[in-house]
Protein backbone atom coordinates (compact mmCIF):
# COMPACT_ATOMS: atom_id res chain seq x y z
CA UNK A 1 0.00 0.00 0.00
CA UNK A 2 1.83 3.32 -1.42
CA UNK A 3 1.86 6.14 1.37
CA UNK A 4 -1.06 9.00 0.77
CA UNK A 5 -0.31 11.76 -1.84
CA UNK A 6 -0.68 14.94 0.48
CA UNK A 7 -0.86 18.03 -1.14
CA UNK A 8 -1.16 21.06 0.85
CA UNK A 9 -2.85 24.15 -1.24
CA UNK A 10 -3.26 26.82 0.93
CA UNK A 11 -4.58 27.88 4.92
CA UNK A 12 -8.62 28.27 4.37
CA UNK A 13 -10.88 25.48 4.40
CA UNK A 14 -11.95 23.48 1.50
CA UNK A 15 -15.23 22.62 1.42
CA UNK A 16 -15.68 20.67 -1.95
CA UNK A 17 -13.11 19.87 -4.72
CA UNK A 18 -13.25 17.72 -7.82
CA UNK A 19 -10.83 16.33 -10.11
CA UNK A 20 -11.29 16.44 -14.27
CA UNK A 21 -11.12 12.93 -15.40
CA UNK A 22 -7.54 12.66 -16.91
CA UNK A 23 -6.57 13.94 -13.19
CA UNK A 24 -4.62 16.76 -14.32
CA UNK A 25 -6.85 19.61 -12.87
CA UNK A 26 -7.97 19.92 -9.91
CA UNK A 27 -10.37 22.25 -8.61
CA UNK A 28 -11.21 23.87 -4.85
CA UNK A 29 -13.10 26.32 -3.78
CA UNK A 30 -11.15 28.91 -1.80
CA UNK A 31 -14.10 31.53 0.17
CA UNK A 32 -15.99 33.24 -3.05
CA UNK A 33 -13.83 31.76 -5.81
CA UNK A 34 -12.70 28.19 -6.89
CA UNK A 35 -9.10 28.08 -7.93
CA UNK A 36 -7.76 25.60 -10.92
CA UNK A 37 -4.79 23.70 -9.80
CA UNK A 38 -2.94 21.67 -12.51
CA UNK A 39 -0.29 18.93 -12.08
CA UNK A 40 3.50 19.84 -12.36
CA UNK A 41 5.72 17.09 -11.66
CA UNK A 42 4.28 15.56 -8.67
CA UNK A 43 3.06 18.66 -6.89
CA UNK A 44 -0.69 20.58 -7.97
CA UNK A 45 0.07 24.42 -9.29
CA UNK A 46 -2.76 27.19 -8.87
CA UNK A 47 -3.21 27.80 -12.88
CA UNK A 48 -6.90 29.90 -13.23
CA UNK A 49 -9.17 31.43 -10.84
CA UNK A 50 -12.99 31.59 -11.45
CA UNK A 51 -14.53 34.41 -10.48
CA UNK A 52 -18.16 35.08 -10.81
CA UNK A 53 -19.85 34.58 -7.13
CA UNK A 54 -19.81 37.14 -4.56
CA UNK A 55 -20.48 35.13 -1.57
CA UNK A 56 -19.06 31.69 -0.14
CA UNK A 57 -18.63 28.62 -2.76
CA UNK A 58 -20.28 25.82 -1.60
CA UNK A 59 -19.78 23.21 -3.98
CA UNK A 60 -17.97 22.10 -7.38
CA UNK A 61 -17.82 19.06 -9.77
CA UNK A 62 -16.21 18.84 -12.89
CA UNK A 63 -18.06 16.75 -15.46
CA UNK A 64 -15.79 13.68 -16.73
CA UNK A 65 -16.61 13.90 -20.11
CA UNK A 66 -17.33 17.12 -20.93
CA UNK A 67 -14.95 18.71 -18.74
CA UNK A 68 -17.47 21.63 -17.86
CA UNK A 69 -16.90 22.82 -14.02
CA UNK A 70 -20.78 23.80 -12.13
CA UNK A 71 -20.08 25.47 -9.21
CA UNK A 72 -22.87 26.76 -6.71
CA UNK A 73 -22.65 29.56 -3.48
CA UNK A 74 -24.47 31.39 -1.05
CA UNK A 75 -25.21 33.78 -3.24
CA UNK A 76 -28.25 31.45 -4.39
CA UNK A 77 -26.70 31.46 -7.86
CA UNK A 78 -25.19 28.45 -9.72
CA UNK A 79 -22.59 28.73 -12.44
CA UNK A 80 -21.69 26.37 -15.21
CA UNK A 81 -18.03 26.95 -16.91
CA UNK A 82 -17.80 25.94 -20.27
CA UNK A 83 -13.85 25.61 -21.27
CA UNK A 84 -12.80 27.37 -24.17
CA UNK A 85 -9.29 28.27 -25.65
CA UNK A 86 -8.92 31.87 -23.56
CA UNK A 87 -10.07 30.37 -20.06
CA UNK A 88 -13.17 29.24 -18.82
CA UNK A 89 -16.69 31.16 -19.63
CA UNK A 90 -19.64 31.31 -16.94
CA UNK A 91 -22.46 31.10 -17.30
CA UNK A 92 -25.28 31.83 -14.55
CA UNK A 93 -28.52 29.15 -14.19
CA UNK A 94 -31.66 30.39 -13.09
CA UNK A 95 -32.39 28.42 -9.75
CA UNK A 96 -34.74 30.33 -8.83
CA UNK A 97 -34.66 29.85 -4.46
CA UNK A 98 -33.97 32.23 -1.99
CA UNK A 99 -31.78 30.81 0.28
CA UNK A 100 -27.90 29.54 -0.51
CA UNK A 101 -27.34 27.27 -2.73
CA UNK A 102 -25.72 24.20 -0.85
CA UNK A 103 -24.40 21.20 -3.18
CA UNK A 104 -24.40 20.77 -6.40
CA UNK A 105 -23.37 17.76 -8.43
CA UNK A 106 -23.25 16.79 -12.32
CA UNK A 107 -25.63 13.22 -13.05
CA UNK A 108 -23.43 10.72 -14.66
CA UNK A 109 -25.20 11.60 -18.57
CA UNK A 110 -23.78 15.01 -17.87
CA UNK A 111 -26.92 16.58 -19.42
CA UNK A 112 -28.40 17.76 -16.01
CA UNK A 113 -26.79 18.32 -12.79
CA UNK A 114 -28.80 18.99 -9.37
CA UNK A 115 -28.57 21.52 -6.56
CA UNK A 116 -29.50 21.50 -3.01
CA UNK A 117 -30.25 24.42 -1.39
CA UNK A 118 -31.65 26.06 1.85
CA UNK A 119 -34.85 26.96 0.35
CA UNK A 120 -36.48 23.33 1.05
CA UNK A 121 -36.02 22.57 -2.89
CA UNK A 122 -33.63 20.98 -5.40
CA UNK A 123 -33.33 22.53 -8.14
CA UNK A 124 -32.42 19.90 -11.24
CA UNK A 125 -31.03 22.25 -13.99
CA UNK A 126 -31.07 21.22 -17.57
CA UNK A 127 -30.05 22.85 -21.00
CA UNK A 128 -32.39 24.03 -23.07
CA UNK A 129 -31.58 23.94 -26.67
CA UNK A 130 -33.82 26.64 -27.64
CA UNK A 131 -33.87 29.39 -25.30
CA UNK A 132 -29.41 28.38 -25.47
CA UNK A 133 -29.98 28.74 -21.50
CA UNK A 134 -29.67 26.86 -18.22
CA UNK A 135 -33.16 25.84 -16.44
CA UNK A 136 -34.19 24.18 -13.46
CA UNK A 137 -37.49 22.27 -12.23
CA UNK A 138 -37.65 21.89 -8.75
CA UNK A 139 -38.29 18.91 -6.61
CA UNK A 140 -39.81 20.59 -4.11
CA UNK A 141 -41.92 17.25 -1.85
CA UNK A 142 -41.98 16.44 0.74
CA UNK A 143 -38.25 18.06 1.92
CA UNK A 144 -39.02 20.12 4.83
CA UNK A 145 -35.72 21.64 5.60
CA UNK A 146 -32.14 22.55 4.43
CA UNK A 147 -30.74 20.01 1.51
CA UNK A 148 -26.97 19.24 2.80
CA UNK A 149 -26.05 16.61 0.21
CA UNK A 150 -27.53 15.11 -3.05
CA UNK A 151 -26.52 12.23 -5.07
CA UNK A 152 -27.09 10.38 -8.50
CA UNK A 153 -28.32 7.10 -9.23
CA UNK A 154 -26.18 5.50 -12.33
CA UNK A 155 -29.07 5.73 -14.85
CA UNK A 156 -29.07 9.44 -14.49
CA UNK A 157 -33.12 9.75 -13.38
CA UNK A 158 -32.39 8.86 -9.64
CA UNK A 159 -31.82 11.00 -7.05
CA UNK A 160 -30.78 10.74 -3.52
CA UNK A 161 -30.75 13.82 -1.14
CA UNK A 162 -30.00 14.20 2.47
CA UNK A 163 -31.66 16.75 4.48
CA UNK A 164 -31.47 18.72 7.78
CA UNK A 165 -34.75 17.51 8.66
CA UNK A 166 -32.84 13.73 9.65
CA UNK A 167 -34.35 12.67 6.05
CA UNK A 168 -32.34 10.46 3.14
CA UNK A 169 -34.78 10.77 0.10
CA UNK A 170 -34.75 8.67 -3.33
CA UNK A 171 -36.63 10.75 -5.47
CA UNK A 172 -37.23 10.84 -9.26
CA UNK A 173 -35.60 13.71 -11.46
CA UNK A 174 -36.93 12.57 -14.94
CA UNK A 175 -37.01 15.06 -17.51
CA UNK A 176 -39.56 14.72 -20.69
CA UNK A 177 -36.99 14.99 -24.04
CA UNK A 178 -34.02 14.76 -21.84
CA UNK A 179 -33.62 11.68 -20.05
CA UNK A 180 -34.59 8.18 -21.33
CA UNK A 181 -36.86 6.31 -20.18
CA UNK A 182 -35.57 4.45 -17.52
CA UNK A 183 -35.19 0.85 -16.95
CA UNK A 184 -37.85 -0.19 -13.69
CA UNK A 185 -35.25 -1.19 -11.03
CA UNK A 186 -35.80 -1.80 -7.50
CA UNK A 187 -36.81 2.02 -6.49
CA UNK A 188 -39.36 2.07 -8.87
CA UNK A 189 -41.27 1.24 -12.19
CA UNK A 190 -42.93 4.39 -13.38
CA UNK A 191 -40.97 7.32 -12.58
CA UNK A 192 -42.10 10.47 -13.15
CA UNK A 193 -40.68 14.05 -11.68
CA UNK A 194 -40.78 14.08 -8.22
CA UNK A 195 -41.94 10.56 -7.37
CA UNK A 196 -40.89 9.65 -3.72
CA UNK A 197 -39.17 6.52 -4.48
CA UNK A 198 -38.24 6.52 -0.94
CA UNK A 199 -37.71 8.14 2.51
CA UNK A 200 -35.58 6.62 5.46
CA UNK A 201 -34.59 8.40 8.67
CA UNK A 202 -32.23 6.55 11.07
CA UNK A 203 -32.92 5.87 15.25
CA UNK A 204 -31.56 8.70 16.24
CA UNK A 205 -33.04 11.60 13.38
CA UNK A 206 -29.91 13.64 13.17
CA UNK A 207 -28.79 15.69 10.31
CA UNK A 208 -27.91 13.79 7.06
CA UNK A 209 -24.62 14.98 6.11
CA UNK A 210 -24.17 12.73 3.19
CA UNK A 211 -25.72 10.05 0.89
CA UNK A 212 -24.41 7.93 -1.94
CA UNK A 213 -26.43 4.91 -4.26
CA UNK A 214 -23.57 2.06 -4.90
CA UNK A 215 -22.34 1.22 -7.39
CA UNK A 216 -25.26 -0.70 -8.76
CA UNK A 217 -27.60 2.02 -7.91
CA UNK A 218 -29.42 -0.78 -5.76
CA UNK A 219 -28.54 0.77 -2.24
CA UNK A 220 -28.14 3.42 -0.74
CA UNK A 221 -26.15 4.57 1.98
CA UNK A 222 -26.04 8.07 4.54
CA UNK A 223 -24.07 9.24 7.11
CA UNK A 224 -26.00 11.50 9.71
CA UNK A 225 -24.68 13.62 12.81
CA UNK A 226 -25.60 11.02 14.96
CA UNK A 227 -21.87 9.43 14.32
CA UNK A 228 -24.08 6.71 12.08
CA UNK A 229 -24.04 5.12 8.85
CA UNK A 230 -27.43 3.78 7.89
CA UNK A 231 -27.81 1.93 4.33
CA UNK A 232 -30.87 0.73 2.70
CA UNK A 233 -31.80 -2.26 0.70
CA UNK A 234 -35.05 -1.67 -0.75
CA UNK A 235 -36.94 -4.14 -1.64
CA UNK A 236 -39.46 -2.88 -4.86
CA UNK A 237 -41.55 0.04 -5.43
CA UNK A 238 -44.31 0.23 -2.55
CA UNK A 239 -42.69 -2.17 -0.15
CA UNK A 240 -40.98 -1.71 2.72
CA UNK A 241 -37.06 -2.18 2.38
CA UNK A 242 -35.91 -5.63 2.60
CA UNK A 243 -33.21 -4.41 5.43
CA UNK A 244 -31.98 -1.02 6.96
CA UNK A 245 -28.61 -1.46 8.82
CA UNK A 246 -27.65 1.00 10.67
CA UNK A 247 -24.01 1.26 12.35
CA UNK A 248 -23.81 3.64 15.39
CA UNK A 249 -20.30 4.46 15.73
CA UNK A 250 -17.62 5.49 18.71
CA UNK A 251 -16.59 8.13 16.82
CA UNK A 252 -17.51 11.99 15.40
CA UNK A 253 -19.99 12.30 12.75
CA UNK A 254 -19.23 11.39 9.24
CA UNK A 255 -19.27 14.48 6.58
CA UNK A 256 -18.94 12.24 3.71
CA UNK A 257 -18.83 8.69 2.55
CA UNK A 258 -18.38 6.81 -0.82
CA UNK A 259 -18.92 3.29 -1.69
CA UNK A 260 -15.52 2.05 -2.92
CA UNK A 261 -17.33 -1.39 -3.66
CA UNK A 262 -20.76 -2.85 -3.23
CA UNK A 263 -19.55 -4.63 0.22
CA UNK A 264 -17.38 -1.52 1.08
CA UNK A 265 -17.98 1.77 1.95
CA UNK A 266 -15.24 4.94 3.17
CA UNK A 267 -16.40 7.90 5.10
CA UNK A 268 -14.41 10.74 6.80
CA UNK A 269 -15.54 13.54 9.13
CA UNK A 270 -15.39 15.05 11.88
CA UNK A 271 -12.12 12.59 13.16
CA UNK A 272 -10.15 13.94 10.86
CA UNK A 273 -9.50 10.39 9.05
CA UNK A 274 -11.45 7.95 7.16
CA UNK A 275 -12.55 4.58 7.90
CA UNK A 276 -13.47 1.74 6.16
CA UNK A 277 -16.80 -0.02 6.66
CA UNK A 278 -17.11 -3.98 5.48
CA UNK A 279 -20.71 -5.66 5.00
CA UNK A 280 -23.61 -6.50 3.46
CA UNK A 281 -27.28 -6.71 3.69
CA UNK A 282 -26.97 -9.04 6.71
CA UNK A 283 -24.78 -6.50 8.29
CA UNK A 284 -22.61 -4.14 8.64
CA UNK A 285 -18.87 -3.95 10.70
CA UNK A 286 -16.25 -0.55 10.71
CA UNK A 287 -13.37 -2.62 9.94
CA UNK A 288 -11.04 0.02 10.70
CA UNK A 289 -8.77 3.29 9.64
CA UNK A 290 -7.48 4.29 6.60
CA UNK A 291 -4.55 5.80 7.69
CA UNK A 292 -2.17 3.24 8.97
CA UNK A 293 -0.83 4.78 12.05
CA UNK A 294 3.16 4.88 12.50
CA UNK A 295 3.88 5.44 9.03
CA UNK A 296 7.61 6.86 8.63
CA UNK A 297 7.44 10.27 7.71
CA UNK A 298 4.78 11.07 10.38
CA UNK A 299 6.59 9.18 13.54
CA UNK A 300 8.14 11.37 16.36
CA UNK A 301 11.74 12.11 15.36
CA UNK A 302 13.90 11.00 18.47
CA UNK A 303 14.26 14.51 20.87
CA UNK A 304 18.08 15.82 21.96
CA UNK A 305 18.67 16.09 25.43
CA UNK A 306 19.23 19.87 24.72
CA UNK A 307 15.87 19.99 22.52
CA UNK A 308 13.97 18.67 25.15
CA UNK A 309 14.79 20.73 27.80
CA UNK A 310 14.43 23.85 25.38
CA UNK A 311 10.90 22.99 24.80
CA UNK A 312 10.45 22.43 28.51
CA UNK A 313 11.78 25.98 29.22
CA UNK A 314 9.63 27.62 26.23
CA UNK A 315 6.70 25.60 26.46
CA UNK A 316 6.52 23.98 29.59
CA UNK A 317 6.20 20.49 27.94
CA UNK A 318 8.42 18.38 26.37
CA UNK A 319 6.80 16.96 23.76
CA UNK A 320 4.93 19.52 20.60
CA UNK A 321 1.51 18.06 20.98
CA UNK A 322 -0.50 21.00 18.84
CA UNK A 323 0.11 17.84 15.71
CA UNK A 324 -2.77 15.75 15.29
CA UNK A 325 -2.10 12.41 14.69
CA UNK A 326 -3.73 12.09 11.19
CA UNK A 327 -2.54 13.49 7.59
CA UNK A 328 -5.65 15.66 7.57
CA UNK A 329 -5.06 18.58 10.34
CA UNK A 330 -9.00 19.18 10.53
CA UNK A 331 -12.60 17.95 9.86
CA UNK A 332 -12.78 16.47 6.35
CA UNK A 333 -15.17 17.94 4.21
CA UNK A 334 -15.24 15.52 1.49
CA UNK A 335 -14.68 12.26 0.08
CA UNK A 336 -14.31 11.54 -3.65
CA UNK A 337 -13.74 8.33 -5.77
CA UNK A 338 -10.10 9.16 -8.02
CA UNK A 339 -9.31 6.07 -9.58
CA UNK A 340 -11.46 2.70 -10.32
CA UNK A 341 -10.53 -0.60 -11.65
CA UNK A 342 -13.43 -2.77 -12.44
CA UNK A 343 -16.36 -1.38 -10.20
CA UNK A 344 -13.85 -1.46 -7.34
CA UNK A 345 -12.69 2.05 -6.13
CA UNK A 346 -8.63 2.20 -5.85
CA UNK A 347 -7.95 5.44 -5.02
CA UNK A 348 -9.84 8.48 -3.55
CA UNK A 349 -9.38 11.70 -2.51
CA UNK A 350 -10.33 13.62 0.06
CA UNK A 351 -10.57 17.71 1.23
CA UNK A 352 -10.56 19.14 4.65
CA UNK A 353 -10.83 22.57 6.35
CA UNK A 354 -6.77 22.46 6.87
CA UNK A 355 -6.84 23.58 3.27
CA UNK A 356 -5.29 19.65 2.15
CA UNK A 357 -6.51 17.56 -0.40
CA UNK A 358 -4.91 14.09 -0.43
CA UNK A 359 -5.40 11.37 -2.72
CA UNK A 360 -5.63 7.80 -0.43
CA UNK A 361 -5.16 4.39 -1.97
CA UNK A 362 -8.45 2.56 -0.63
CA UNK B 1 -31.12 67.87 11.78
CA UNK B 2 -27.87 66.19 13.13
CA UNK B 3 -26.17 63.48 12.38
CA UNK B 4 -27.25 61.01 15.57
CA UNK B 5 -30.94 61.86 14.91
CA UNK B 6 -30.53 61.22 11.04
CA UNK B 7 -28.36 57.85 11.96
CA UNK B 8 -31.85 57.08 14.61
CA UNK B 9 -34.10 57.65 12.14
CA UNK B 10 -32.69 55.18 9.56
CA UNK B 11 -32.49 52.85 12.35
CA UNK B 12 -36.26 52.96 12.39
CA UNK B 13 -37.18 52.38 9.23
CA UNK B 14 -34.63 49.37 9.16
CA UNK B 15 -37.66 47.78 11.53
CA UNK B 16 -38.57 45.52 8.53
CA UNK B 17 -34.91 43.72 8.72
CA UNK B 18 -36.58 42.36 12.25
CA UNK B 19 -39.58 40.62 10.09
CA UNK B 20 -39.38 37.09 10.34
CA UNK B 21 -39.75 36.23 6.79
CA UNK B 22 -40.37 31.95 7.62
CA UNK B 23 -43.76 33.32 9.20
CA UNK B 24 -45.02 34.70 6.79
CA UNK B 25 -43.95 31.57 3.78
CA UNK B 26 -46.74 28.91 4.02
CA UNK B 27 -44.56 25.67 4.22
CA UNK B 28 -41.48 27.47 6.44
CA UNK B 29 -40.02 25.16 9.66
CA UNK B 30 -42.61 27.65 11.09
CA UNK B 31 -45.70 27.38 10.21
CA UNK B 32 -45.21 23.27 9.87
CA UNK B 33 -44.74 20.53 13.48
CA UNK B 34 -41.08 19.29 12.88
CA UNK B 35 -42.38 16.69 15.43
CA UNK B 36 -44.12 14.85 12.49
CA UNK B 37 -41.40 14.43 10.76
CA UNK B 38 -40.50 11.37 13.00
CA UNK B 39 -42.14 8.35 14.04
CA UNK B 40 -44.35 8.85 17.07
CA UNK B 41 -42.77 7.02 20.45
CA UNK B 42 -45.21 5.33 22.62
CA UNK B 43 -46.80 6.33 25.57
CA UNK B 44 -45.22 4.72 29.00
CA UNK B 45 -47.56 5.89 32.01
CA UNK B 46 -46.35 6.10 35.60
CA UNK B 47 -47.79 3.33 36.95
CA UNK B 48 -45.54 1.31 34.48
CA UNK B 49 -42.65 2.67 35.54
CA UNK B 50 -43.44 1.86 39.20
CA UNK B 51 -44.01 -1.82 38.17
CA UNK B 52 -40.75 -1.54 36.12
CA UNK B 53 -39.22 0.12 39.45
CA UNK B 54 -40.44 -2.72 41.12
CA UNK B 55 -38.94 -5.36 39.11
CA UNK B 56 -35.40 -3.42 38.86
CA UNK B 57 -35.22 -3.50 42.66
CA UNK B 58 -35.64 -6.92 42.79
CA UNK B 59 -33.24 -7.65 40.67
CA UNK B 60 -30.76 -5.66 42.16
CA UNK B 61 -31.31 -7.55 45.54
CA UNK B 62 -30.75 -10.71 43.60
CA UNK B 63 -27.12 -9.92 43.01
CA UNK B 64 -28.08 -8.92 38.96
CA UNK B 65 -27.06 -5.05 38.76
CA UNK B 66 -26.20 -5.41 34.49
CA UNK B 67 -29.89 -7.15 34.19
CA UNK B 68 -31.24 -4.22 36.62
CA UNK B 69 -30.04 -1.50 34.59
CA UNK B 70 -30.55 -3.64 31.40
CA UNK B 71 -33.98 -3.86 32.10
CA UNK B 72 -34.52 0.41 32.82
CA UNK B 73 -32.21 1.33 29.79
CA UNK B 74 -34.42 -0.88 27.60
CA UNK B 75 -37.49 0.74 28.15
CA UNK B 76 -36.69 4.55 27.84
CA UNK B 77 -39.67 7.07 28.89
CA UNK B 78 -39.49 9.71 25.86
CA UNK B 79 -43.51 9.83 25.97
CA UNK B 80 -44.95 10.62 29.19
CA UNK B 81 -45.86 12.73 31.93
CA UNK B 82 -43.20 14.66 33.80
CA UNK B 83 -44.17 12.22 36.85
CA UNK B 84 -43.33 9.01 34.65
CA UNK B 85 -39.79 10.56 32.92
CA UNK B 86 -38.99 12.10 36.66
CA UNK B 87 -39.66 8.33 38.46
CA UNK B 88 -37.63 6.11 35.88
CA UNK B 89 -35.15 8.76 36.35
CA UNK B 90 -35.13 8.38 40.06
CA UNK B 91 -34.96 4.58 39.13
CA UNK B 92 -31.52 4.59 37.20
CA UNK B 93 -29.39 6.70 39.68
CA UNK B 94 -30.80 4.23 42.49
CA UNK B 95 -29.13 1.33 39.71
CA UNK B 96 -26.16 3.65 38.88
CA UNK B 97 -25.71 4.73 42.85
CA UNK B 98 -25.57 0.66 43.61
CA UNK B 99 -23.00 0.29 41.20
CA UNK B 100 -19.64 -0.47 42.53
CA UNK B 101 -16.73 1.77 40.91
CA UNK B 102 -14.88 -1.20 39.92
CA UNK B 103 -17.80 -3.33 38.34
CA UNK B 104 -18.55 -0.11 36.25
CA UNK B 105 -16.18 -0.89 33.29
CA UNK B 106 -16.65 -4.63 33.02
CA UNK B 107 -20.44 -4.13 33.35
CA UNK B 108 -20.59 -1.42 30.31
CA UNK B 109 -18.41 -3.40 28.18
CA UNK B 110 -20.64 -6.46 28.76
CA UNK B 111 -23.38 -4.47 27.79
CA UNK B 112 -22.02 -2.52 24.88
CA UNK B 113 -21.00 -6.07 23.54
CA UNK B 114 -24.49 -7.48 22.86
CA UNK B 115 -27.10 -6.65 20.45
CA UNK B 116 -28.65 -3.20 21.29
CA UNK B 117 -25.99 -2.59 23.35
CA UNK B 118 -24.72 0.97 22.03
CA UNK B 119 -28.62 2.06 21.73
CA UNK B 120 -28.66 1.13 25.65
CA UNK B 121 -25.32 3.32 26.17
CA UNK B 122 -26.97 6.07 24.36
CA UNK B 123 -29.78 5.94 26.68
CA UNK B 124 -27.83 5.98 29.63
CA UNK B 125 -26.10 9.16 28.79
CA UNK B 126 -29.33 10.72 28.34
CA UNK B 127 -30.19 10.25 31.69
CA UNK B 128 -26.47 11.32 33.19
CA UNK B 129 -27.09 14.34 31.47
CA UNK B 130 -30.91 14.75 32.77
CA UNK B 131 -29.44 13.83 35.97
CA UNK B 132 -26.70 16.44 36.08
CA UNK B 133 -29.20 19.03 34.52
CA UNK B 134 -31.69 17.91 37.69
CA UNK B 135 -28.77 17.66 40.06
CA UNK B 136 -29.84 20.92 42.52
CA UNK B 137 -26.46 21.75 44.79
CA UNK B 138 -29.01 23.56 47.19
CA UNK B 139 -26.87 26.61 47.23
CA UNK B 140 -26.35 28.18 43.69
CA UNK B 141 -26.62 31.45 44.87
CA UNK B 142 -23.30 31.22 46.49
CA UNK B 143 -20.88 33.43 45.67
CA UNK B 144 -18.42 32.23 43.17
CA UNK B 145 -15.50 33.46 45.54
CA UNK B 146 -16.53 31.19 48.30
CA UNK B 147 -16.47 28.51 45.90
CA UNK B 148 -12.84 29.21 44.45
CA UNK B 149 -11.50 29.30 47.88
CA UNK B 150 -12.97 25.29 48.88
CA UNK B 151 -10.54 24.19 45.67
CA UNK B 152 -10.91 20.84 44.40
CA UNK B 153 -12.09 19.58 47.61
CA UNK B 154 -15.53 19.69 46.39
CA UNK B 155 -16.13 16.38 46.07
CA UNK B 156 -15.10 15.57 49.82
CA UNK B 157 -17.38 15.83 52.45
CA UNK B 158 -18.27 19.43 52.64
CA UNK B 159 -20.15 19.95 55.87
CA UNK B 160 -23.82 21.10 54.91
CA UNK B 161 -26.61 20.22 53.83
CA UNK B 162 -26.49 19.40 50.06
CA UNK B 163 -24.06 15.95 50.90
CA UNK B 164 -27.03 13.90 48.68
CA UNK B 165 -27.03 16.07 45.66
CA UNK B 166 -22.68 16.19 45.72
CA UNK B 167 -22.73 12.75 46.22
CA UNK B 168 -25.16 11.87 42.95
CA UNK B 169 -23.29 14.16 40.94
CA UNK B 170 -19.77 12.71 41.66
CA UNK B 171 -21.27 9.10 40.95
CA UNK B 172 -22.93 10.98 37.21
CA UNK B 173 -19.51 11.98 36.88
CA UNK B 174 -17.54 8.71 36.89
CA UNK B 175 -20.59 6.94 34.89
CA UNK B 176 -19.88 10.11 32.33
CA UNK B 177 -16.25 9.18 31.95
CA UNK B 178 -16.86 5.76 32.13
CA UNK B 179 -19.54 5.51 28.94
CA UNK B 180 -17.24 7.76 27.34
CA UNK B 181 -14.29 5.30 27.44
CA UNK B 182 -16.82 2.35 26.20
CA UNK B 183 -19.08 4.03 23.93
CA UNK B 184 -16.50 7.15 22.67
CA UNK B 185 -17.58 10.38 21.79
CA UNK B 186 -20.04 9.11 19.09
CA UNK B 187 -22.32 8.96 22.27
CA UNK B 188 -22.33 11.83 23.67
CA UNK B 189 -23.00 13.34 19.67
CA UNK B 190 -26.18 11.00 20.13
CA UNK B 191 -27.10 12.44 23.05
CA UNK B 192 -26.89 15.75 21.65
CA UNK B 193 -28.52 15.13 18.33
CA UNK B 194 -31.56 12.49 19.44
CA UNK B 195 -35.24 14.33 18.76
CA UNK B 196 -36.39 11.28 21.48
CA UNK B 197 -35.31 13.37 24.88
CA UNK B 198 -35.51 11.75 28.16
Amino acid sequence: MSPPEVHHLFHNPIVDHSFSADQSTLAVTRETTVELYSKVGDAFKLKDELKGHDKTVTSVDIAPQSGRIVTCSQDRNALVWEPSPTGYKPTLVLLRINRAATFVRWSPSETKFAVGSGDRVIAVCYFEEENDWWVSKHLKKPIRSTITSVAWHPNSVLLAAGSTDAHARVLSSFIKGVDPRPPAGVWGERLPFNTVCGEYLNNSAGWVHSVAFSPSGDSLAFAAHDSSITVVYPTGPDQPPRAVVTISSQMLPFKSLLWSAEDEIIAAGYDCEAFRFQGSEAGWQLTGTIESKGRPGLEQREESALNMFRQMDLKGKAKDDTQLKTVHQNTVTMIRPYETSGDRVTKFSSSGVDGRVVIWSA
Amino acid sequence: MSIIQQHTSATLSDAWRTINIDALTEDSSLNFDTSTLHPPQPEISEAEVRQLAGQVRQLLRGGDPEGALRGCLETPVYNGEDAAKDAHMQTIIEVLQSIKASDMSPLLKSIYGTEGGSECLDVLMKYIYKGMAAVHPGNASRSPTKDASQGFSQVGGRPGANEPATAAMSVLLSWHEKVVEVAGLGCIGRTMTDCRRV
